[in-house]
């Protein structure tokens, strides 16, 4: 093993994280309330020795976002799915996503601390703040708040839910005392009613790369969960600053960077690609006549529009009435802007067609360059999947994985099956668990009072 | 239904200790035929002891981890967001399998009270109006998408049918949603609401009342529950001292103290269950023992009364109890005023 560990988790989309992964042959198309294969999924990433499967949250439901983030319009509640999962494994983490925009310092501390009890310490809270402004309005509010007031109150909640577990009963009932908070936002006498989680403090994941979200990252996460970045020295230098950040606060060594990551792996690069071309054939595009359709009221559907004419905007070059499976001519690709360029390089590196090369790049290869991405994609056979991860693992990008399966359970299969053996011969990932607590995965103490 | 409905509300010592202990107990009741288990939370500290962890994650694990029972969760609208309710009653009820329920609970707390202020809110301000606006609004929620919304064909990429989804606007006294909500119709329809029988807005509301001692039990339009405490042992002399060890808790308006050998105490519910207007008791067990007491001293004489099957019972937590599943309010209002328009 090497000094460090390389860290996995599953971020479980019940569509999968493709936008139509719930349509490929292997996806289970209803899988978002089918609880037993929510179960099978997290035992088989249990098998592979996970660190935690990923609970993803949205406070509002979008049907409009049917074909470009079908993901986004519906799921079972966090919590009680991810007690669910824990009560049909042993060992993997369970992180619930929650947002304290829309919530409680009292009621997350008890909830979080409920599924650690019950779960025997392998709970962890994502804390998001809220980049949806359609949630405001199902909680009372006429508008979002902005960035600085959902972070300020965040940050109380933390420290409140933090001072809430400290002051939480041992099992046996002692050692509670009252924390009387009284800040901006809350007041909160506690004790919290429910002993002290088993892990002291639960795990926290934060994500974002504004500047609130980094310091509060740095500060107060266990792991920091990031997102796409354009480029791999905007990779490397998030990393490097949230690495830096902690260590003001002497926290180096206990903050763990774990970008998403879609793996689309088969046994030959071949297979590989074919399947990333045919996940993108089962996309449903977007009318071309209905620009701004999708993107209505802010919601975060912005930026998933898939069609010609949003080609023509990201590429900056007329695509307009093309055949998708057509080559698009070089000096059309020669014309893009800057941005289209580099998207033009994504586009090769994840089909292996050029610009001008005897495998060509085609519109339709334009149209599934155009939405924002969700994660970093890798197309490839193991070995270069398994490549991709140990470079990043050692080159100060990452210290592991958030694995988007493209489809579900279909591609959480592959991954476990085909990488995570590679990953376990290179002496990168562990092939047993070390320990029992998601604290443990992580090689986290348990915090004192 | 075959004998009085039986719901076992587990004593706070089981609900806090290890998740085996609370699975066993729940197995142990599910296999009696006990129609329900109904999980007490309440979010304010215990004096000297720990209290058990909330009531919709012990009851989420409990639902994969039975197959008949029904789960009841406690919770009051003065500490929740009726869109987070919502959703986690609609959790429940689709991982159960339509076994879930929800008791509200909606008397003044100012222990509770005094963890949940936030700058916006202040749970005693408008908790009677709170409360009353909650029920028909989960009702309303939960009706957003209707059943069948989500189609999942493969073959042409339609996920759902935008038709059968409905934003709600609602805006009330204390509350305003728009939605709609991010989850499908729950299998039952609506979970089931459980609700104080002597209080009228509430009531009006619920699907099952739950009164207190059973010889105040007055007739109702709806299932009617008494509160029993039972303490039983196998001779009445060690029953008394369970009882008298317990500080001797006294029958009051709220509930009745039962204590006896198993045959009173089988001999004492079936003559309720005979000559009152109930269908069925809430027992609240009043020590970690008191379920397995229960199950295995006193269901073996009302199964030989006649009052109860003995049988798990089969279909969801409505079909146990008797109750329909609801049509769909959203698209009712709806048909209604397509109607009036055409």
């Amino acid at each position: 093993m090497s000094e460090r560990d390389l860290h996995l988790g599953l971020m479980f989309w019940a569509t999968g994280t493709h936008a139509a992964g719930w349509r490929h042959p292997d996806a289970a198309a209803d899988a978002a309330y089918d609880i037993g294969l929510i179960q099978e999924v997290s035992r088989e990433a249990e098998r592979a020795k996970f660190d935690f499967v990923f609970l993803g949250d949205r406070l509002a439901s979008d049907p409009a976002l049917q074909h470009s983030n079908p993901a986004q319009i519906s799921r079972l509640e966090p919590y009680s799915t991810a007690m669910a999962i824990a009560a049909a494994t042993s060992h993997i983490g369970v992180v619930v996503t929650a947002n304290p925009t829309y919530s409680d310092p009292y009621s997350i501390a008890r909830l979080l601390a409920s599924l650690d009890h019950l779960s025997d310490g392998r709970a962890a809270w994502n804390l998001v703040t809220g980049a949806d402004p359609a949630a405001a309005h199902n909680f009372g509010r006429d508008a979002h708040w902005n960035t600085s007031r959902r972070y300020d109150w965040a940050e109380e909640t933390l420290r409140v839910v933090g001072a809430l577990w400290d002051s939480a009963p041992e099992p046996d009932g002692s050692g509670a005392r009252r924390i009387e908070h009284r800040g901006e936002f809350f007041s909160v006498d506690g004790p919290l009613d429910v002993a002290r989680p088993p892990q002291g403090h639960v795990v926290v994941f934060n994500a974002g790369t504004s500047d609130r979200a980094r310091e509060l990252g740095a500060r107060s996460a266990d792991v920091v969960f990031a997102g796409p970045q354009p480029t791999l020295a905007a990779r490397r230098e998030y990393y490097a600053d949230i690495k830096a950040r902690a260590a003001r606060y002497g926290r180096a060594d206990h903050v763990a960077v774990l970008p998403g990551l879609t793996p689309i792996v088969a046994p030959t690069t071949a297979e590989a690609v074919a399947l990333h071309d045919r996940l993108n054939a089962l996309l449903v595009l977007d009318p071309e006549q209905e620009i701004g359709d999708i993107v209505r009221a802010g919601g975060i559907g912005e930026g998933h529009r898939r069609n010609l004419t949003s080609a023509s905007e990201v590429f900056g070059v007329d695509v307009r009435g093309n055949d998708l499976a057509a080559a698009v001519p070089a000096d059309t690709l020669a014309a893009v802007s800057e941005e289209g360029a580099r998207r033009l390089a994504e586009i090769t590196r994840l089909t292996r067609r050029t610009v001008d090369g005897p495998d060509r790049i085609t519109y339709g290869d334009l149209v599934h360059a155009t939405p924002a991405q969700l994660s970093h994609t890798v197309v490839g056979n193991p070995e270069e999947v398994a490549d991709m991860i140990q470079e990043w693992f050692e080159e100060g990008v990452a210290d592991g994985f958030n694995i988007y399966p493209a489809y579900v359970p279909g591609a959480v299969t592959a991954f476990t099956e085909l990488v995570v053996p590679l990953l376990q011969q290179r002496g990168l990932f562990r092939k047993e668990y070390g320990g029992r607590t998601l604290r443990d995965h992580l090689g986290m103490a348990v915090p004192k009072r | 239904m075959t004998g009085p409905v039986l719901v076992y509300q587990l004593p706070e010592e089981l609900l806090a200790g290890p998740a085996a202990g609370i699975v066993a107990a729940a197995g142990q009741a599910e296999d009696a035929g006990v129609h329900a288990l109904l999980l007490g939370d309440r979010p304010a500290a215990r004096p000297g002891r720990a209290a058990p962890p909330a009531a919709v994650v012990t009851a989420s694990m409990l639902a994969v981890r039975t197959r008949r029972i029904g789960l009841v969760v406690d919770a009051a609208p003065a500490y929740c967001e009726p869109y987070n309710l919502a959703r986690m009653l609609a959790s429940l009820d689709h991982i159960s399998g339509g076994r879930a329920g929800w008791r509200m609970a909606a008397g003044p707390d100012p222990e509770a009270d005094a963890n949940h202020h936030r700058e916006d809110y202040d749970p005693a301000g408008a908790r009677e109006a709170r409360t009353v606006e909650f029920p028909p609004l989960l009702r309303d929620l939960w009706d957003t998408w209707e059943d069948g919304a989500f189609v999942h064909e493969k073959d042409t990429g339609r996920f759902i049918d935008p038709d059968r989804v409905h934003v709600l606007d609602h805006v009330g006294p204390t509350l305003q949603v728009r939605g709609p909500l991010n989850l499908a119709r729950p299998p039952q329809g609506h979970p089931v609401m459980l609700a104080p029988a002597g209080e009228p807005l509430l009531a009006a509301e619920a699907d099952v009342l739950v009164t207190g001692a059973p010889e105040r039990a007055v007739a109702a339009d709806r299932p009617l529950l008494g509160t029993v405490t039972p303490f039983v042992a196998e001779t009445a002399e060690r029953a008394r001292e369970l009882h008298a060890a317990a500080g001797a808790p006294p029958s009051d308006e709220g509930n009745a103290v039962l204590t006896g050998d198993p045959v009173q105490v089988a001999g004492q519910l079936a003559a309720w269950a005979d000559r009152t207007p109930l269908d069925g008791f809430v027992l609240r067990l009043p020590l970690p023992g008191s379920a397995e007491a229960f199950t295995d001293l006193v269901l073996p004489e009302l199964r030989a009364a006649g009052h109860c099957s003995g049988a798990p019972g089969a279909g969801t937590l409505r079909e146990q109890l008797g109750l329909a599943r609801p049509a769909n309010r959203i698209a009712a209002r709806l048909a209604t005023a397509g109607a009036k328009r055409s």
